[in-house]
């Protein structure tokens, strides 16, 4: 048994140990994903490949739970200097979609693996049907480009040439994946020297049993939050507003059980498989990191001392259907399922919230929406293509202090890009970077804002994508009387004759002289806004987060001359009904469940189970297409039986069982 | 040293040179007595209600003391905390911000990403200018310098108008691509000079004329801000030294380890913000360099925190986006990482039964409970206490004294939780608070690609020598070198710097022959620009004029400094200069890309003045056993020991002990663990080797 008392003492040594790799890997990495984006991980793990140490500073926040052991346990006869990798997110269940490459390395002492040592990079580009690898529009894992299953890389300290030259010939940018890569071989060498001084320091045994203690301690930690939440069960769905090109809403379902010191988190109920790359493969590990970020996030804002790593999963268990987006099967597309994380993380937000309502905040904006833009250099006649800002929103408003404006809660990783460096290297002009008034869900606490970017570009046939747009028809959501935040928008030439609003396009095509404007959405709000201080308000619009209009329509606060009116605010406030329910979701959504009932999706969902996997999507689909003028249950079954006439095909459903609500 | 200077020196054989460094709880004077060679220290409490005041007190005690005389002070070098304290504390003049109408709030998003980004609690610091007070100006610059919106100057008789009713003391005016050309910004200043003449008005140009437009304008917000505090403090202690007949013209240190004169610091004030710091870190490498030592890591441990810096061929190391409080500084600055571990961090057990140590601390008030200032809470210094460790002498100059009793108190409530015994969990304290130290020297060294094992350790501050000798062996470091005063390193940074002005220009083009002549031109400009300034600061000595640039390969999104060689522009060799980027590369990052396209973001200017050749005395070595003072009880890890306590005062060249030892002074006291073999060099530092 490893002495607690100095349980601190190893942690710290793990933690710098994972810090030296972190720092080592950013500084010898070549692509800009690596270095700028800090799109990477690195990790110490156990010997059952369970990370034990992460970084706090640099890098990706996904991975403190990730789990190594059925890739590791898919390559055999593993030798001292040997390093195996794989970027299928099929095999092994590490990599999440082709891009993301993980290797891990064996620490040994006497003979025998103590630990490993890991990580992940992205890179920039895989090869397959699309620059970077990545689309919406792609629809099996096979365009996504190459992929090698876990093998070794490097043997006893050799790298294997032949694999090299396999992804060489494949990729686009061969010589920024090879560099990352060796630069992440150096970043686990220097893990395993590290490795080897703790093992000294602390003795073979007693480093086993010690990280084995980091784990539980994790564990024990966990557990202790869990017990503070009361025991029951709290069902949450939410949307992302388009699952493919054919425009559907794709629901994330979620029912959360607490009981006593554990939770289950049972995902049946979310839409099947996409025919789209928006699908998470979890490969239906009950405890599969990328499943478990966002109580990552309620963990460590519940208690900020926790222990980041994989003891903290042990206290959870996900249910994830196969065949659903959450635990598609193979050959399901998965190159943006970043988009899905994120509402994967505001469905467990919003099945947390209800739980322990008073310690949590509402919904972040949730669209960390990445854009690139390809035009020509008129100077030069040359193509450019260059990243521009994120556009992100604000975050939710907190039980005791407003949301954080422009980005905060799960998207505080993300980093911008100077304009004047942005103007400097590419021929775009900026016209505006700034927080757009009125994005933040009114509350007595204020949601973050959100962020508006728009730029001018000069040559005709300027493409932009703007990757992970989401949240412009299901608004983020407020709490406890909150109201929930402004949508996020693309709109070219807004205000003049030739506007365009794109919604939630996520590509555009530009003419010479085209402004592009991108919204994000805003964080929701939290409490009453009319119980909030009329100052508060009256400085919101002082600053311009606020419009005087929205000041009396949403706080009731009226303003003259910058001050508040305070005789006209008592009588407005006085004539103000609270809302009532936990959520306040906005008209759009609203809507949509007034067609789109819990029973008509329940009904939806018993149609589709009946079915082989690979219908269910297309089934989906012809469903909604005929759900005009329908609702309800019924108006699932009627569209569903003119689908079954339209299509004598379809395989015959098992008799549907009667719908228990 | 050229006959001008040499001169001067003798002249000045019997002057008074001295060194201040006004900190948080202390202000520390170092002084030199050139004919004699003396060298007097002294500690002071701060008076922050009168930021000065406790600087007449120091000398007046000095002359009490030490014979000093303030007359005959022809040097007076002095780092003060009024810039920072302004920021921390957020007192500093209301200001508005006068910007491109459009990107209003490039403040308020700085650059996005948050530390604690694992919380859903994150957030950014509220900017210094609240977003009322920023005003957008019709007007556009293109990156290439060209205009292509003339500034509004009805919206800016507005601005004018509406920041003054608002209580706005003066303006920032920061437009995008004022790197490139910064006339917008000077035309507006103008404008509002005109309109305002009782606002003072800074442009992001003329602070700091570097490339990204938050770093550009958070610099010269910081420098607005701290202003009318640094101004008048500076007014008003001119006054009083002029009252008390003091020759020397006050000069004050700055972030990047340099010096500058009174009038430099009142409209320069962002350059002195952290100068407590980097002239700890000179003074350091001054000491370094006396004593032969190649490579330091320094640790300078206060009550809350603990700083580090790496000492690297004798020299300092330089970089930009140190915090100040919440806010990055973009200016060169001595680099120094610090993490929020010292002596008064505060031990706890968790609900787990895990023993931690901060991030909470008593700080200086109450302080440690054995300060008997109220603390009831264990700290780092408690847990040296209970170890035997501490408590043998007077500390801090007498200013402290410490009841070992409360000390035991306190722990003890943890060793209960713990079961374990009071020096057990001592002992764990301080493991931990070294772990926690260890983490942050690992990133440090991590991110500049260095083995540690080639460092020595120097221990400075009232908490370094605590705790250095354990850090050291658990950072895998042979020795360990503690300078005569511990306690006023950063005092004697001021006194043996140099002049430093640093200049930059944003050039931001490919490295090519064609880019080449701009280069050069830049050059020549600011090396005139480096010339005039150190004219200004009375320097009338050679200058030495080090050529700096900032390169990266074509997409990269930060760069390094390579540094050139004048010789190189003038033949217009590019392929030296590509060499030396190459060779750089390779040596911060370990690979460089041969085929790579380089690009040049800024050309860098630092003019320096070399300050006064100073020397201390030195004695020859007599190899002897120290014999110590006495014989205490110290609980080293496993047991009780009856370890040796020395009086460094008693240690003379030469003398040689071992370790587990204390050794005490007036204003610190040494922990040496056991395996330790200590012995003095000729300049009186204490030499520590740990055996294999």
């Amino acid at each position: 048994m490893f002495d607690r008392t100095n349980l601190q003492v190893l942690a710290n040594h793990a933690r710098a140990a994972a810090e030296n790799m972190a720092h080592t890997l950013h500084r010898t990495a070549h692509s800009a994903f690596v270095k700028e984006t800090q799109d990477f991980t690195v990790m110490l793990m156990d010997r059952s490949g369970a990370t034990f140490a992460v970084p706090l500073e640099l890098g990706a926040t996904w991975f403190p739970g990730l789990s190594y052991h059925r890739a590791i346990a898919m390559v055999d006869d593993y030798r001292p200097g040997d390093v195996a990798f794989t970027n299928d997110p099929y095999s092994g269940h590490v990599a999440t979609h082709a891009p993301d490459t993980h290797l891990w390395k064996p620490v040994f002492i006497d003979g025998e693996i103590v630990a490993w040592t890991g990580g992940h990079i992205h890179n920039t580009d895989m090869g397959g049907a699309v620059p970077a690898s990545i689309s919406r529009a792609l629809t099996e894992i096979h365009q996504e480009g190459i992929r090698f299953p876990p093998v070794k890389l490097v043997s006893e300290g050799v790298f294997d040439e032949m694999i090299l030259r396999i992804m060489s010939t494949n990729v686009r940018k061969p010589d920024l994946n090879i560099g990352d890569i060796k630069a992440l071989v150096g970043a686990l060498n220097t893990g395993e020297r590290k490795i080897l001084a703790m093992v000294k320091k602390f003795g073979k045994t007693g480093f086993i049993e010690g990280v084995a203690a980091l784990l539980d301690h994790a564990e024990a930690q966990a557990r202790e939050v869990l017990r503070s939440m009361p025991d029951g069960t709290w069902e949450f769905a939410d949307y992302a507003d388009e699952d493919s090109v054919e425009a559907n809403p794709c629901r994330l379902k979620l029912t959360l059980t607490i009981k006593g010191d554990e939770a289950v988190l049972d995902f049946t109920g979310s839409d099947p498989q996409l025919g789209s790359s928006l699908n998470v493969p979890s490969g239906g590990d009950p405890r599969h990191t990328v499943l478990l970020v966002g109580v990552y996030y309620v963990l460590y804002t519940l208690n900020p001392k926790i222990m980041l790593n994989s003891g903290l999963t042990r206290p959870f268990t996900c249910i994830t259907p196969q065949g659903s987006v959450l635990n598609p099967v193979h050959p399901a597309a998965v190159g943006m399922r970043s988009l899905t994380c994120a509402r994967l993380r505001s469905v467990i937000f919003g099945a947390f919230s209800q739980a322990v309502p008073e310690r949590l905040p509402a919904a972040p904006a949730g669209n960390n929406c990445i854009v690139n833009v390809m035009t020509t250099d008129e100077r030069t006649s040359r193509s450019v293509i260059a990243a521009v800002n994120p556009v992100v929103g604000g975050g939710g408003a907190m039980p005791h202090r407003d949301g954080t404006n422009g980005s905060g809660a799960d998207a505080a990783y993300l980093k911008n890009t100077p304009i004047e460096i942005t103007e400097t290297e590419t021929p775009v002009e900026f016209v505006k970077y700034g927080l757009a008034r009125d994005s933040g869900g009114a509350g007595r606490w204020r949601g973050g804002l959100a962020t508006e970017m728009a730029f001018r570009v000069f040559a005709p046939d300027s493409r932009i994508t703007a990757r992970n747009r989401d949240r412009s028809f299901f608004r983020p959501w407020g709490v406890l009387g909150g109201k929930a935040a402004g949508l996020s928008d693309m709109v070219v030439n807004p205000g003049t004759g030739h506007e365009r609003r794109l919604g939630n396009i996520d590509t555009a095509v530009l003419q010479p002289g085209d402004v592009l404007e991108i919204r994000s959405a805003g964080g929701g709000g939290r409490g009453d806004p009319f119980q909030r201080e009329p100052w508060r308000v009256a400085e919101d619009v002082r600053r311009g987060y606020l419009s005087p209009t929205a000041a009396e329509r949403d706080y009731g606060v009226v303003l003259r001359d910058g001050a508040v009116d305070e005789q006209a605010t008592d009588q407005l406030r006085a004539r103000h009904n609270p809302s009532a329910g936990h959520f306040h979701f906005g008209p759009e959504r609203d809507g949509y469940e007034a067609q789109w009932t819990p029973a008509a999706y329940y009904r939806l969902h018993v149609i589709l189970d009946a079915l082989p996997i690979h219908w269910r999507f297309f089934v989906k689909t012809e469903i909604f297409r005929r759900m005009k003028g329908r609702s309800g249950a019924d108006g699932v079954q009627a569209a569903f039986d003119a689908v079954c006439e339209r299509f004598p095909e379809l395989p015959r459903p098992r008799p549907v069982r009667e719908a228990a609500e | 040293m050229d006959g001008a200077v040499a001169a001067n020196e003798a002249r000045s054989k019997s002057d008074w040179k001295v060194g201040v460094d006004i900190g948080g709880t202390f202000i520390d004077f170092c002084a030199l007595e050139a004919r004699s060679g003396r060298v007097a220290s002294l500690k002071v409490l701060t008076t922050p209600e009168d930021p000065g005041a406790e600087l007449i007190t120091g000398l007046a005690l000095l002359a009490e003391r030490e014979g000093f005389d303030p007359t005959r002070m022809t040097r007076f070098v002095h780092g003060t905390t009024v810039g920072i304290n302004t920021i921390i504390q957020r007192k500093g003049a209301p200001l508005a911000l006068f910007t491109n109408a459009g990107f209003e709030d490039v403040i308020e998003l700085a650059r996005l990403r948050m530390p604690d980004m694992y919380s859903l609690f994150c957030s950014r610091p509220d900017p210094l200018i609240s977003r009322d007070m920023v005003f957008g100006i019709p007007v556009r610059m293109r990156p290439d310098g060209s205009e292509s919106q003339a500034p509004d100057m009805a919206a800016v008789t507005n601005a004018v108008t509406v920041a003054k009713a608002k209580g706005a003391q003066g303006i920032v005016v920061s437009f995008l691509h004022a790197w490139r050309n910064g006339a917008q910004e000077a035309a507006v200043k103008a404008a509002v000079t005109r309109l305002a003449p009782e606002l003072f008005v800074f442009t992001s140009a003329e602070v700091w004329p570097v490339i990204r437009e938050y770093e550009r304008s958070s610099t010269a917000i910081l420098n607005g801000y701290v202003h009318p505090r640094v101004s008048s403090y500076l007014t008003a202690l001119e006054e009083r030294l002029k009252g008390r007949q003091v020759p020397a013209r006050p000069m004050l240190t700055k972030s990047n380890g340099g010096l500058m004169n009174a009038a430099e610091g009142k409209r320069a004030c962002v350059n002195m913000l952290l100068s407590g710091t980097a002239s700890g870190v000179i003074g350091a490498s001054w000491l370094a360099r006396q004593a032969g030592e190649d490579k330091i890591l320094t640790l300078d441990i206060g009550g809350t925190s603990a700083d580090f810096a790496l000492i690297i061929g004798g020299e300092a190391q330089f970089g930009t986006g140190e915090l100040i409080g919440e806010f990055p500084l973009h200016i060169p600055s001595v680099s120094v990482s610090s993490i929020g571990v010292g002596g008064g961090s505060i031990a706890s057990v968790d609900a787990q039964g895990v023993l931690r140590v901060g991030p909470e601390s008593a700080g200086s008030t109450p302080g440690p409970s054995c300060y008997g200032r109220g603390g009831t809470q264990a700290t780092v210094t408690d847990a040296m206490v209970v170890c035997g460790w501490l408590g043998h002498s007077e500390m801090a100059y007498g200013q402290l004294t410490i009841d070992a009793g409360l000390a035991h108190r306190a722990v003890s409530e943890l060793a209960a939780r713990l079961g374990r015994t009071v020096e057990q969990t001592a002992q764990a304290i301080l493991d931990i608070a070294v772990s926690e130290m260890f983490v942050e020297v690992e990133k440090l060294a991590s991110r500049a690609g260095v083995d540690l094992r080639d460092f020595t350790l120097m221990p400075f501050g009232g908490g370094g020598p605590m705790l250095g000798a354990f850090l050291a062996r658990e950072l895998g470091m042979k020795r360990v070198i503690a300078p005569r005063r511990p306690g006023v390193v950063s005092a004697l940074g001021g006194l043996v710097a140099d002049l430093r002005g640093d200049f930059i220009r944003t050039i931001f083009s490919p490295l090519s022959a064609e880019s080449l002549p701009a280069v050069r031109e830049a050059f020549e400009t600011l090396a005139q620009e480096g010339r005039d300034w150190l004219a200004a600061q009375g320097h009338d000595a050679a200058a030495e004029l080090n050529l700096f640039c900032d390169m990266r390969y074509l997409g990269q999104s930060y760069e390094i400094e390579v540094v050139l060689s004048p010789e190189w522009l003038v033949k217009s060799d590019t392929a030296a200069i590509e060499q030396a980027f190459h060779r750089t590369h390779e040596q911060l990052y370990d690979f460089h890309d041969p085929r790579g396209a380089i690009e040049i973001v800024n050309v860098r200017l630092s003019a320096i003045g070399a300050g006064p050749v100073l020397s201390f005395p030195e004695a020859d070595e007599i190899n002897a056993p120290a014999s110590p003072a006495r014989r205490l009880p110290v609980y080293t890890g496993r047991t009780v020991e009856t370890v040796d306590l020395h009086d460094r005062g008693t240690l003379v060249p030469g003398s040689t002990f071992l370790g587990p030892a204390v050794v005490v002074q007036e204003d610190t006291t040494f922990a040496i663990p056991a395996g330790t073999q200590a012995r003095v060099d000729r300049h009186l530092n204490l030499l520590l080797t740990f055996a294999e």
